[in-house]
């Protein structure tokens, strides 16, 4: 059986590797690789989430860490999979920012996270729990993830940009709460599901209507 | 019987969205959406009775909760949407004998629209904070495709543009509810109850501080986004000028005023943990950048649906800048400003949408002579243009003049000097816009004739309502905007 030192052990392991993967997502140049990065990512915070449940006991997240590891890290990727697909993009990503200087910025952002994070594990007093060591890395994806909103302008790039923060989410409510309270936990699930949804029928549409799923094109509004 | 008002409110709405589904008549779901809208209107002033006499009600273990300021913002959405789905008939009856909308796709609006109505309510409903953030998620979700309704490049663009832009705000916001949620285990012991806004009150100055102010920054953000506070308000001009009319003017009347409900909640959490210089001050930034933001655009502008959205920024901002001062005063102007902003777009923005029918156009430059086209509305767009910038006898005279009042009073002179002069240019700016769409000789294309009386009705009654608010407000009203003050102060 496994307690809760070994757990957190684990946990360690699986959110280094979690973050390595938000730095392969920004590494790389082909949209498979981001959806495929993306849904590894996903079922390691999947695992993170179960050996929560396993190693401290908190069986309330069960139901949440097995939607992650159905939804996120299977079905969305599936989805987004055919969606490139179908309308047949250049799966070359251009960024707006090239890959050594992004992964630099990212870098950087990692040490942001780790002193934000620093006092809020401090104001607490009692910081005992082994799980919140992996704040930072939690604050770090949800900044890479809106780095790569920010700099990577395809449709189907800033899905997985929206979804990386949504895990980096995920982690941090796990790290330094636990979880949120089962019906929440489902609710904000639920959301994201349906916001990945809308934003995959957004980009076929588009698709039909300007033959690009290039955002930067997307410069009919201004003023 | 308190629960079953609350499952009554919320139930109405989805009850009338999941039967448009399976109704195929045109008429039938029509009817059905009103019913539930009345309906929903009906309960939701029984809940206000109830919560004037008893101050607060809850149900289900504190689940629901309503106290003066929710029974405040749940009066504000149920009627703007009952307005709206009268209008909504009417308007788009016209565009499918247009051949503007596939008839098909007309019961899907329906459908979206009650969602819609259902989502906001739920968050008003809500004392769990975390339902609170599910609700107005749901929101941008239920109003995608109104958004994209019309299925033009430029109507894509705007939805993707405010889901992504919202949805990036909201799970900002979520972050904050989490750090709370964080602070909140180590005093709260029972978990079930650690995210409600009334447990997480009783123990609010046990809440550690810097968490607290942490959470604040980024609920300010997200849910900022979503009320469209300046620089997160990208999203408004193009969701607010392209979705359908009525939609827009649900979401300019009622979904403004839900989002600012969540962030009210959040500072009066704040302001009770961590006194009131922190969140107050912040907010003032906020306010008066937004209306300072909006000022240009509202000067320069082609679109007459954008220029309404970026009224609304500025409307917001002067709200937020209200709710910062901190004082009684100030919060009794950002109620009442509240809601006279809600009468006026309502009026302003289904003006349009009948000005829109008779010229097929929202080009400024393009609408001349309304007043010989359509005159009644035309009319009600003049008269609602001055009660939009703030001239008597309208109640936003009242409210802006209550804010300056709350501005002076609490030694705030530059900022409240500041947001009066944007306050007068946008009035000449409105003036400017309004007789150029009002006077003139009408284009040919134009299609004489009042698009729908009914219209007409309602548009004279919201602004009635505007007058009532704005010169002779009943005393049990104004007793009720001082039970809302109270729970605003904490």
């Amino acid at each position: 059986m496994i307690d809760a030192n070994n757990a957190s052990r684990l946990i360690d392991i699986c959110a280094a590797t979690i973050l390595v993967t938000a730095f392969l997502i920004v590494s790389s140049r082909s949209l498979m690789f981001y959806v495929r990065l993306f849904a590894l990512q996903s079922l390691l915070l999947g695992i993170v989430a179960l050996l929560v449940v396993v190693g401290y006991g908190e069986s309330h997240i069960l139901i949440a860490a097995v939607l992650t590891i159905l939804v996120k890290g299977i079905a969305i990727p599936l989805v987004l999979n055919r969606i490139i697909k179908k309308i047949e993009v250049q799966k070359e990503i251009a960024p707006s920012i090239n890959i050594p200087l992004s992964l630099l910025i990212c870098g950087a952002l990692v040490v942001v996270a780790s002193s934000v994070a620093e006092p809020i594990l401090t104001a607490q007093h009692q910081t005992t729990q082994t799980v919140s060591k992996v704040l930072p890395s939690s604050i770090a994806m949800m900044l890479i993830g809106l780095f790569i909103m920010m700099t990577r302008k395809k449709g189907v790039t800033q899905i997985i940009g929206l979804l990386t923060m949504e895990n980096g989410l995920f982690l941090a409510g796990l790290s330094i709460t636990y979880g949120m309270p089962l019906i929440v936990e489902v609710g904000i699930f639920f959301d994201i599901m349906v916001a990945a949804m809308i934003l995959g029928v957004f980009v076929f549409r588009i698709n039909q209507t300007f033959e690009t799923i290039n955002i930067d094109e997307l410069r009919s509004l201004r003023h | 019987m308190n629960l079953a008002i609350f499952l009554l409110l919320i139930g109405f709405p989805l009850g009338a969205s999941i039967a448009c589904i399976f109704i195929g008549k045109r008429w039938l779901f029509q009817t059905t959406t009103i019913a539930g809208a009345l309906f929903t209107a009906a309960t939701a002033g029984y809940l206000t009775v109830q919560v004037f006499c008893k101050t607060s009600v809850s149900a289900q273990g504190g689940f629901f909760y309503a106290d003066a300021l929710s029974a405040f913002v749940i009066m504000i959405v149920a009627v703007s949407a009952l307005v709206v789905a009268i209008y909504s008939v009417g308007y788009l009856d016209r565009q499918v004998a247009d051949g503007k909308i596939d008839p098909k796709l007309l019961r899907l609006y329906f459908i979206l629209l009650n969602l819609f109505l259902f989502t906001m309510l739920l968050v008003l409903v809500s004392n769990n904070l975390g339902i609170m953030w599910i609700g107005i998620e749901a929101t941008t979700l239920a109003t995608a495709f109104l958004v994209a309704f019309y299925d033009r490049e430029s109507s894509l663009e705007a939805a993707w543009k405010y889901v992504i832009i919202c949805s990036v705000g909201i799970t900002l916001a979520l972050f904050g509810i989490i750090l709370t949620y964080y602070s909140a285990l180590s005093v709260v012991h029972t978990t079930a109850n650690a995210l409600n806004w009334t447990a997480l009150m009783s123990v609010a100055p046990k809440l550690d501080p810097s968490i607290l102010k942490l959470a604040f920054v980024f609920i300010l953000i997200g849910f900022g986004t979503k009320v469209g506070l300046a620089p997160m308000h990208t999203w408004k001009p193009d969701a607010y000028a392209e979705a359908p009319a009525p939609v827009t003017a649900l979401m300019a009347a009622g979904l403004v005023n839900v989002a600012l409900y969540a962030l009210i909640r959040f500072t009066i959490l704040v302001n009770k943990a961590v006194g009131t210089s922190f969140a107050p001050t912040l907010l003032m930034i906020f306010g008066l950048f937004s209306m300072g933001v909006a000022l240009p655009f509202i000067l320069v502008q082609k679109d007459v649906k954008r220029l309404l959205a970026y009224s609304s920024i500025e409307h917001v901002g002067i709200i937020a800048f209200a709710l910062g001062l901190g004082t009684p005063l100030g919060y009794l102007g950002a109620l009442l400003h509240m809601v006279n902003n809600a009468i006026v777009k309502l009026v302003m923005f289904l003006a349009v949408g009948n000005i829109r029918l008779a010229f097929n156009s929202k080009i400024i430059r393009r609408i001349t002579g309304a007043i010989k086209v359509v005159p009644a509305t035309a009319t009600l767009f003049i008269v609602g243009m001055f009660a939009m910038t703030g001239w008597p006898p309208f109640g936003m005279f009242v409210s802006e003049l209550t804010v300056a009042t709350a501005g002076f009073s609490s030694g705030n002179v530059v900022p409240t000097i500041l947001f009066l002069g944007i306050v007068a240019v946008v009035f000449v700016g409105f003036m400017w816009y309004v007789s150029e769409m009002v006077f003139g000789e009408p284009p040919a294309t134009a299609r004489a004739g009042e698009p729908s009386i009914v219209s007409i009705v309602v548009l004279s009654g919201l602004l009635l309502i505007s007058i009532v608010l704005g010169t002779v407000m009943p005393g049990s009203l104004v007793d009720f905007f001082y039970k809302i003050v109270t729970v605003l102060k904490g």
